[in-house]
């Protein structure tokens, strides 16, 4: 088993831990050939998965794995993950690999941190104490003194070794994204930070006294982890537990006509946020015939709105205020985002970060349960 | 009767602000210290394992500064001129906080600070006044108590290693460790200083992801102004005093120089500017020398706070607290009201006891060197931490307890109450022995029911 690798855009690899890290702190990391693979699945909150294309964070050139099942499964604190990694910002060297430690698997960040300095560093204000000791007088001080002082590149190397869990392709083998059922509407969202910052106005605005709840933390060892199923039932006992905590509910609406509408109730207020105008995208013809895409639920409803008017085809979703806040933390990679409303059901969005043309594309998928009323 | 007044500058103000806030980062209280030339204040840490200390000099420091001490009829030491006591750091930093702001019409101009103590009072209080713009007068009064003021013992000329950094160089180190980091380990790789951050928590094995970050960074020598440091040696402070130490030196601009001999001995930390001298002891931790630190100091050591001893000892070299010896009552604290009846004697014979002072020094156990000052203090528990030690460089179990130096030369608290030792009762003949033992334990029996026994008749 080996893993080493140059990092090309640390800034980037950095921005998605910390996006990511806002959802939970145990991430599965699987490492591919030509894919690193992050899952973070809370007990309790919005899944992601996310496949990034190796050379989106890592230097194609010096990637190397090697593995018996041709992947590596691992298991990191993504927030410790995230930390470390802000030492390699505007390093000239990076380097990640795999390594050992008194038996502990770690992954070890190598950063060769430069720095261009003006030389001496004396302060006007010390003349250095009182010498240093009897044993060496201040007279052989100066002469010790360690190198020249003239400006000149500081190089700092930086070492940090981050704890990691193997994990064997046996216990992630029951582990496969959520099923949901056709969306009924999709539609592309408009500007992160312009929908976050009204979503947290609007959470705000009907927080009462509601506790904090905690990101959730997978266990690592939870046998849940390997038996997640979405919609149905299972989304009903995510519903009723997390439905327990008084944190404020959205209700995001959209139609297949460009129309996205956030809005929140309580007691005392009821906002609403419409956006117009947005796209709903054509759906790829590639993955399915056109007979096929007909029968699709959002098609029918594209259609349909035209002739019955736009107060049909809604699909509406409840989702939790502060984990949506947290969803929509991805929008410091200025991604675009697909958003698929499952009515009632669940929210997925399909999140690609920008890219050159002759890259491949990243694509983080968030699956978000839709709370009843 | 004791009178200390001060006055300060603006800028001394934000200084004075300055070090207190880096004090709060060792303990609640933060302890005065008044002597004809200088002004100290310095702070203590619970776990005993950290000192800091701020000495403002009397010339620079200070727009004025005087000094009265009457206390020396009760001393037999000349070294007495000194005044100590305690205060709530919280209630100081209030007073100083947002004093800085010089657009203000109301702006402090002059801060003049007062203390009067006089043992026929009860008060105990230091006056601040905020002499501000338009006439703006702000008074406050607060309340002291009074302190056995103890020094960290460090000797520079022993250090055998040293280095010199600018704090602004030090602080980006620092930025690298994770939040949670606890321990910073430092040692000299062939050309290259290394810190390390490492937290020592007792992990079970299935919480591998709960483990600490280990980071090190490795920067050039060169980067140092000076480093002198012996190769591939370990020592290990705690990086939150660490981090406190390099935020204040980098508000004073002031570069940084620290000094130690080896592991599970004391490491200082110190800088000047300004007519301040800051200097802050902290133990260190790391794989003892077992030549240097015989292993049976913890077992001969009874497990007590460790008591302060009188300066005049440490001048010579023994501070080894349970040696102490009290041929000598202490001078009556200066409010000793609350501790007198604890001796079973009458303040007259407190005051006859203390001719024999001269003695004390001599009569002392000066067995053990400098650097044996580190004895465990009477909190069991912060020995298990390194119990669980499972780091490499850990295997012994430090002696990471900094000893005391009572530099407040005659301390009536910590004596006080043990006044039983041995070398009393002798001077003091067998009737005194027998009042302590009447005396040391609170008594269970009403008088009038053991007075058939004839023994107070």
């Amino acid at each position: 088993m080996r893993f080493r690798t140059q990092l090309k855009d640390s800034k980037t690899f950095s921005k998605l831990t910390a996006s990511l890290s806002s959802l939970g702190k145990v991430c599965w990391m699987r490492l591919e050939y030509e894919v690193i693979r992050f899952t973070i699945i809370p007990d309790q909150g919005t899944q992601v998965w996310a496949s990034i294309p190796v050379g989106t964070i890592f230097d194609d050139t010096t990637y190397e794995l090697e593995s018996n099942s041709d992947a590596i499964n691992i298991e990191v604190n993504i927030s410790v993950l995230n930390r470390a990694l802000r030492s390699a910002w505007g390093a000239t060297h990076a380097q990640l690999r795999l390594t050992k430690k008194e038996k502990n698997p770690l992954l070890a960040l190598t950063v060769l941190a430069s720095e261009w300095t003006e030389g001496n560093m004396a302060l006007a204000t010390n003349d250095d104490a009182d010498g240093f000791g009897d044993d060496h007088n201040s007279e052989e001080a100066p002469a010790d003194t360690t190198g020249d002082r003239g400006p000149r590149e500081r190089q700092t190397w930086i070492t940090q070794e981050i704890p990691i869990k193997i994990l064997h392709e046996s216990a992630v083998e029951g582990l496969h994204e959520p099923h949901c059922p056709d969306p009924e509407v999709h539609i592309i969202l408009p500007n992160l930070a312009q929908l976050k910052s009204i979503s947290d106005r609007f959470t705000k605005l009907a927080s009462t006294d509601n506790k904090n709840r905690q990101p959730g933390v997978m266990a690592p060892d939870a046998p849940g982890m390997h038996s997640v199923s979405f919609g149905g039932a299972g989304a009903n006992t995510a519903a009723t537990a997390l439905s327990t905590n008084s944190s404020p509910k959205l209700e995001l609406s959209a139609n297949m006509h460009g129309s996205l509408r956030l809005a929140i109730a309580t007691d005392e207020l009821r906002i609403a946020s419409v956006w117009s105008d947005l796209v709903n995208p054509p759906l790829d013809p590639a993955q399915m015939t056109q007979e096929e895409m007909n029968q699709l639920p959002s098609e029918l409803n594209r259609k349909r709105a035209a002739s019955e008017g736009f107060d049909f085809g809604w699909a509406k979703v409840r989702i939790d205020g502060k984990d949506w806040s947290r969803v929509l933390s991805i929008g410091r990679l200025s991604p675009k985002v697909v958003a698929c409303f499952v009515n009632e059901m669940a929210l997925v969005l399909y999140v690609y970060l920008p890219h050159n043309r002759d890259e491949e594309e990243s694509c983080l998928t968030y699956y978000i349960n839709s709370f009843t009323t | 009767m004791t009178s200390l007044s001060l006055s300060l500058g603006p800028p001394a103000l934000v200084r004075l602000h300055d070090a207190l806030i880096c004090l709060s980062k060792f303990s609640e209280t933060v302890a005065i210290e008044a002597e004809p030339d200088l002004l100290r204040l310095s702070a203590l840490n619970s776990t005993k394992t950290g000192f800091a200390s701020f000495a403002f000099e009397k010339g620079v420091f200070f727009e004025a500064y005087s000094f009265n001490s009457s206390i020396n009829g009760r001393s037999g030491s000349v070294s007495l001129e000194r005044f100590f006591c305690q205060i709530y750091n919280k209630a100081l930093l209030s007073i100083f906080r947002g004093r800085i702001d010089r657009n203000k019409d109301t702006a402090v101009e002059r801060c003049d600070m007062e203390l009067h103590e006089d043992l026929q009072q009860t008060e105990c209080r230091l006056t601040v006044k905020m002499i501000c713009g338009l006439g703006v007068i702000k008074s406050y009064k607060l309340t002291y108590e009074p302190a056995a003021v103890q020094h960290a013992v460090f000797d520079k000329s022993k250090a055998t290693s040293m280095w010199t950094a600018d704090p602004r160089f030090l602080k980006q180190l620092i930025e690298h460790f994770s939040l949670s980091a606890e321990q910073l380990d430092m040692y000299s790789d062939s050309g290259r200083a290394v810190f390390t951050s490492f937290t020592t928590r007792i992990t079970d094995g299935k919480e591998v992801l709960k483990h600490p970050v280990h980071t090190s960074v490795a920067a050039d020598k060169r980067d140092f102004q000076e480093y002198l440091v012996e190769e591939n040696m370990h020592v290990a402070i705690n990086l939150k005093d660490f981090k406190a130490v390099v935020a204040h030196a980098e508000t004073a601009n002031a570069t940084v120089t620290a000094r130690y001999t080896r592991p599970c001995k004391p490491l200082q930390l110190e800088y000047r500017f300004e007519g301040v001298n800051a200097e802050f002891t902290v133990m260190t931790r790391g794989q003892a020398d077992s030549e240097e630190v015989p292993t049976s100091t913890r077992g001969t050591i009874p497990r007590q706070t460790p008591a302060p001893i009188p300066i005049s000892a440490i001048r010579s070299r023994d501070t080894r607290p349970s040696v102490t010896p009290s041929t000598q009552m202490p001078p009556p604290p200066p409010r000793s009201r609350s501790i007198r009846p604890l001796n079973g004697s009458s303040t007259q014979e407190n005051l006859s006891h203390q001719k024999p002072s001269a003695d004390r020094p001599v009569a002392s156990g000066l067995s053990m060197e400098f650097d044996s000052l580190f004895v465990p203090a009477d909190d069991d528990r912060q020995w298990d931490e390194m119990n669980e030690e499972e780091e490499e460089e850990e295997e012994e179990e430090p002696q990471d307890i900094l000893g005391w130096d009572a530099s407040g030369t005659q301390d009536a608290f910590g004596a006080s109450i043990r006044d039983t030792e041995p070398s009393f009762s002798k001077q003091d003949g067998s009737r005194a022995e027998e009042a302590d033992d009447e005396m040391g334990l609170p008594p269970t029996q009403r008088l009038s029911q053991v007075r058939q026994y004839g023994l107070f008749d």
